[in-house]
């Protein structure tokens, strides 16, 4: 399962990358593309490859995502870029550790990255549309504050019970 | 905290310096995701695990090439652990085989057993304890603790059974046994006559002597006793021969193995000393535990070198009993004659079983004339070495290492009614 969801954001990074470089930076696309492509395969790479891989995949990615910004891309995209691969390499990290772990976990585990992701990604957003760069209708702006509040909530009465009960 | 959080913490700040470099909120913004990873060590905290753990060899002492079946129970007695790595740290030198490690879940109380076969040549395996790693689900922060759980597996050196062997000490202790000690008693070895006294067995009279003499006479038989048996392991790095990976020490350890297994096999008291780096001494004692202390000792016995104990000279004769039976297991210097001759002097018996180096190096020497050359002049010195030593009354068993030892015993004794002739 994690396998799967480790693949996912890197096929979404592909889309990603090509929808915000496909016009004047097509080279960069391009590279982009084909980077995530080995990402998306290196479960048949050898090991001390893959190690020596993942970091730079995130990095270099990173860096894709901040060129994106600088050079006046839709930044959402850049966002979507930058979370997406967040999520893709954490993903990677935990199979890398633990391949074979049993499903609870992998549920475990795949629910404290998709969280932590989507609240990043929900700061990210909420950061770009209080810079006046995205316009929100007020529906859709009230949603998605009222989710990032629960979810938000949610996280820190967590981190307190377990406190309390460390 | 992880490489892993480093690298996405170094990103973070990365972000969140260029962004404010160029004044850029996007860019901010940008590392928001990445923030909120980078905090989670701050936010959820790693259980400090609290393991117990024991540890079981089945069978402790074992042979060389033996396996033995190893047990490692650890238990949680903390809370529950999402993610645990816990690895048995391994002695070096032991070949192990199974499971020593374990990666998963630990609930709270639970037991992770591995079971693993360890084998290993001659010598003493200390185990320390057993790593513990504690990881969060997402490989952000991890906990790392060294759990003490001590063992020791020892790997006996391997023995050959010997055949009866007749050593007969100046002073034997009182407990029957089977060395003669030469004084009249119940016995089964004609010892002696003399004039029948009223109190003696009368189917111990001898009718054919009292015939001649035209009176009584009984026969005496010398009493069958128990001794003190000293045994002294040349540890010294001088007497070393090592070509190969192949060290003749192992075979003096072997055969000092031998001996101290047959010797309490017959019921004597048995002590070891091991002259070497220093001066390792096992208290003279009987029965099996004192086989197991003794076999324990020479398990971890160990080649050392040491300006004191270069030479014999420096042998504390006082740790063995007076007029006792003293074997010494070495290769044999020049030197060492002087010290055996006072040893004999003192009153000892001395017997050397002495593994030759000259024969074990050569098999691994290309067979030439100049290895020959070398050959007899070595041979030369050593016959000479070993000659001085009969001729002062010294047994030796001079032991090529490719045949069991019980073969140059069984012909040194031949024509040799007792050890200590002289």
């Amino acid at each position: 399962m994690v396998r799967w969801i480790k693949r996912l954001p890197i096929v979404g990074n592909i889309i990603f990358l090509v929808a915000l470089f496909y016009h004047g930076h097509t080279g960069v696309a391009i590279i982009g593309g084909l980077l995530n492509l080995a990402w998306a395969l290196d479960e048949w790479f050898p090991s001390q490859i893959r190690r020596f891989f993942r970091p730079w995949a995130l990095v270099i990615n990173t860096a894709f995502s901040a060129y994106g910004v600088l050079s006046g891309k839709p930044s959402i995209l850049a966002l979507f870029l930058a979370g997406s691969s967040l999520l893709a390499w954490n993903a990677g990290l935990f199979l890398e550790r633990w391949s074979d772990a049993p499903v609870i976990i992998q549920y475990r585990c795949l629910r404290r990255i998709g969280t932590l992701s989507a609240l990043g990604l929900l700061a990210g957003f909420s950061a770009v549309v209080l810079q006046g760069r995205l316009t929100l209708f007020f529906l859709p702006a009230l949603l998605l504050m009222l989710a990032a509040g629960i979810l938000w909530l949610r996280i820190i009465s967590k981190a307190l019970t377990n406190r309390n009960h460390g | 905290m992880t490489r892993a959080w480093s690298l996405v913490t170094s990103l973070c700040l990365i972000l969140l310096l260029a962004g404010l470099l160029l004044r850029n909120g996007i860019l901010l913004a940008l590392a928001f995701p990445y923030l909120l990873f980078s905090l989670i060590p701050f936010w959820r905290s790693i259980e400090e695990p609290h393991l117990v753990i024991e540890r079981r060899f089945e069978p402790q002492y074992l042979l060389g090439g033996q396996p033995c079946r190893m047990t490692l129970s650890i238990q949680n007695m903390g809370n529950h652990l999402e993610e645990v790595f816990l690895a048995d740290v391994l002695p070096a030198g032991l070949r192990v085989e199974g499971d020593f490690t374990y990666h998963g879940m630990f609930r709270s109380g639970q037991t992770v057993k591995l079971f693993s076969t360890g084998r290993g040549v001659r010598g003493k395996y200390e185990f320390s304890g057993v790593r513990v790693s504690t990881n969060d689900l997402l490989g952000m922060c991890r906990h790392e603790k060294f759990v003490p759980s001590v063992g020791t597996l020892s790997v006996l050196p391997a023995m050959e059974r010997l055949e009866r062997l007749k050593i007969s000490p100046r002073r034997t202790r009182v407990y029957t046994g089977v060395i003669r000690s030469r004084e009249s008693g119940a016995g089964v070895e004609f010892f002696g006559t003399r004039a029948y006294v009223p109190g003696d067995p009368l189917r111990h009279l001898n009718w054919k002597a009292g015939a001649r003499w035209d009176i009584l006479i009984t026969n005496l038989f010398e009493q069958e006793r128990v001794a003190d048996v000293g045994i002294i392991l040349d540890a010294r790095g001088v007497v070393e021969v090592r070509v190969d990976g192949e060290s003749l020490f192992e075979h003096s350890i072997q055969a000092a193995a031998s001996l101290v297994e047959y010797f309490l096999r017959e019921g004597n008291r048995v002590g070891l000393l091991i002259y070497g780096r220093m001066v390792e001494w096992t208290f003279p004692g009987y029965g099996k535990q004192q086989r197991a202390r003794i076999l324990a000792a020479l398990a971890k016995a160990e080649l050392g070198e040491h300006a004191v104990f270069k030479e014999l000279e420096h042998l504390p004769t006082r740790l063995f009993p007076s007029e006792s039976q003293i074997v010494l297991v070495s290769p044999l210097l020049r030197g060492d004659v002087s010290m055996l001759r006072y040893l004999h002097a003192l009153g000892y018996r001395v017997l050397v079983i002495s593994p030759d180096p000259i024969a074990f190096e050569k098999r691994f020497l290309p067979q030439d004339e100049c290895t020959a050359l070398a050959e007899g002049i070595a041979r030369m010195e050593r016959n000479a070495t070993l000659s001085k030593l009969r001729r002062a009354s010294v047994n030796v068993v001079e032991w090529d290492v490719t045949i069991p030892l019980r073969i140059p015993m069984k012909q040194a004794m031949v024509g040799m009614k007792r050890w200590s002739v002289g």
